[in-house]
């Protein structure tokens, strides 16, 4: 726990570095105001750490009935309990590797009808008006098809997971190479790029920030999709344990897959943010520049 | 419909014209914007065009470039023409020497593109990015993009109109010094006077469509036309004794 807040003073702080280049001639001004960002950070961290410490007295005093809610410290002990014995790496590993299948998967998918629209109007007239109808449907609701289809096995999950990747990757796509901005292409046109130049050139990294967005909101509907799909007929991974520790009552193991998913989805999403600020160096809205 | 006659960019010969424009008519639907047009503009020659808004003076320019289609006549230049817009349009997610290096098909790109940045006074920034660059230093940027290409035709479409008054002054004086140092045939689009008088060794105004006025500057470069009567030209009224 402290480690982790340790390195996010740290990042938060080189953060607020980079985001003020050498405005600040006043110096004083400068630690003030860097003085003020780090109070507040920790202001922030009080109440989530309060709640655990209030949490953990009240399961210790007897006041929380372990079956609705064991102690933090439970938890951790679990964790532990479960590594040792080899059970839960395992589960972690297949479900990362559900989630990997799908994501390549649908985004390969929405990646390739997305640049097709993208660059095609005929492709768009073909094609577009049924993506976004199939888009209106809500893909969890697709889960008893799905399993109609292809049954309560591997496929089902990746599938599922696929799916709901695809969308946000497609409509991203579509978007990003239509915000390229026309003087820049006609920029192109002048300086005699031919086609394809003009694509890795101008479209592809003109249209990037919009397919990372994409990425982003990706990885947040993968993990999603695996939960749900999981949680229905898995044999492993972390979806089962869950469903395997209701059955037993292990309201502790129930807790550790919730915070493991959490991590997870945390996780995922520092590597689109790490993504964004080395594809994105350039963009004055990510990272710093080099 | 409409006849599309594409520019024709010959092979390059030594010692012809940057351009040369015959009976050039550009219509949009109905409406007739260039008619029968007539420019030769030569290497190494200023050329300033003036005009209204809407005279059709950036048409002509577009129509030069080839990035539009004309419904008739012809334009026959060496090569394609370089241009420099109103607005930098540097690649943002390229460094400095990539965008000035932009569709440079040589084994050298990078020193080439150093040389031009140099030239434009920007040697030392190869690899910064365009958004840490000011108004000016941006457009020095598109000048050297564009002089890279070794040009003989050189397009300038108002490149300093969002420049400040100073930075404009600097930017007059390297412009003469780049063209004067690669000979490239000029077509400066502009609304201002005295860019025109500062720059040109020929002042065209244009209006409805066609040239109406043409002034050659001295050859010692003296300013031998006033701005009151270019002014006079432009349907501008002016009081003023010069």
């Amino acid at each position: 726990m402290s480690n982790i807040e340790l390195s996010q003073i740290e990042r938060t702080v080189i953060g607020a570095d980079g985001g003020l280049p050498s405005q600040s001639s006043d110096t004083s001004l400068a630690s003030a105001s860097r003085l003020g960002a780090r109070g507040l950070l920790l202001l922030s961290w009080l109440a989530p750490v309060l709640l655990v410490i209030v949490w953990e007295a009240l399961a210790q005093a007897g006041w929380l009935s372990p079956q609705v809610l064991p102690a933090p410290s439970k938890v951790i002990r679990t964790a532990f309990k479960l590594v040792t014995t080899g059970t839960l790496l395992n589960d972690l590993g297949v479900s990362l590797l559900r989630a990997a299948a799908g994501f390549a998967l649908g985004a390969a998918v929405g990646a390739a009808f997305g640049i097709l629209v993208g660059f095609s109007r005929i492709a768009e007239a073909t094609i577009d008006r049924s993506v976004q109808m199939i888009r209106a449907i809500p893909f969890l609701a697709s889960l008893p098809l799905v399993i109609v289809w292809l049954g309560v096995g591997e496929a089902e999950k990746i599938f599922l997971v696929a799916l709901g990747v695809t969308f946000p990757i497609y409509i991203n796509t579509v978007l990003g190479i239509r915000q390229v901005d026309p003087k820049l292409l006609e920029l192109g046109r002048v300086q005699g790029l031919s086609s394809i130049q003009l694509i890795s050139r101008i479209i592809l990294p003109g249209a990037l920030p919009s397919i990372l967005t994409g990425v982003r909101y990706a990885l947040a509907t993968a993990w999603l999709a695996l939960v749900v799909a999981e949680t229905i007929g898995a044999q492993s991974g972390i979806g089962f344990l869950a469903m395997d520790a209701r059955e037993f009552l292990r309201t502790d193991v129930i807790i550790l897959t919730i915070v493991i998913y959490a991590l997870i989805g945390i996780a995922a999403d520092a590597i689109a943010r790490l993504l964004e600020r080395r594809l994105l160096a350039w963009h004055p809205n990510y990272g710093a520049a080099r | 419909m409409n006849v599309h006659v594409a520019p024709r960019y010959a092979a390059p010969s030594e010692s012809g014209p940057a351009v040369i424009v015959s009976n050039l008519v550009r219509r949009y639907g109905s409406r007739v914007v260039i008619e029968k047009l007539n420019l030769r503009i030569e290497r190494g020659e200023f050329v300033a065009l003036l005009g209204e808004s809407g005279c059709g003076k950036t048409t002509l320019l577009r129509a030069l470039a080839g990035l539009d289609p004309v419904q008739g006549g012809r334009i026959v230049a060496p090569r394609r023409p370089a241009v420099v817009f109103q607005e930098h349009r540097l690649l943002p997610w390229d460094n400095l020497w990539r965008n000035v290096a932009l569709g440079l098909q040589a084994q050298d790109a990078r020193e080439r593109a150093a040389e031009a940045l140099t030239e434009v006074g920007l040697g030392d920034r190869l690899d910064d990015w365009p958004r840490n660059l000011s108004g000016g230093q941006a457009q020095r940027v598109a000048l050297a993009r564009a002089l890279v290409q070794q040009p003989e035709l050189l397009l300038l479409d108002e490149p300093f109109a969002a420049l400040d008054a100073l930075t404009r002054i600097r930017m007059h004086e390297l412009v003469r010094e780049l063209v004067t140092n690669h000979q490239p045939g000029v077509l400066l689009v502009t609304h201002d006077v005295d860019e025109a008088i500062a720059l040109a060794d020929r002042i065209l105004v244009m209006r409805d469509g066609a040239i109406a006025f043409e002034h050659r500057a001295a050859r010692d470069g003296s300013a031998s036309i006033s701005r009151a009567e270019l002014l006079g030209e432009l349907g501008v009224i002016s009081h003023s004794p010069n």
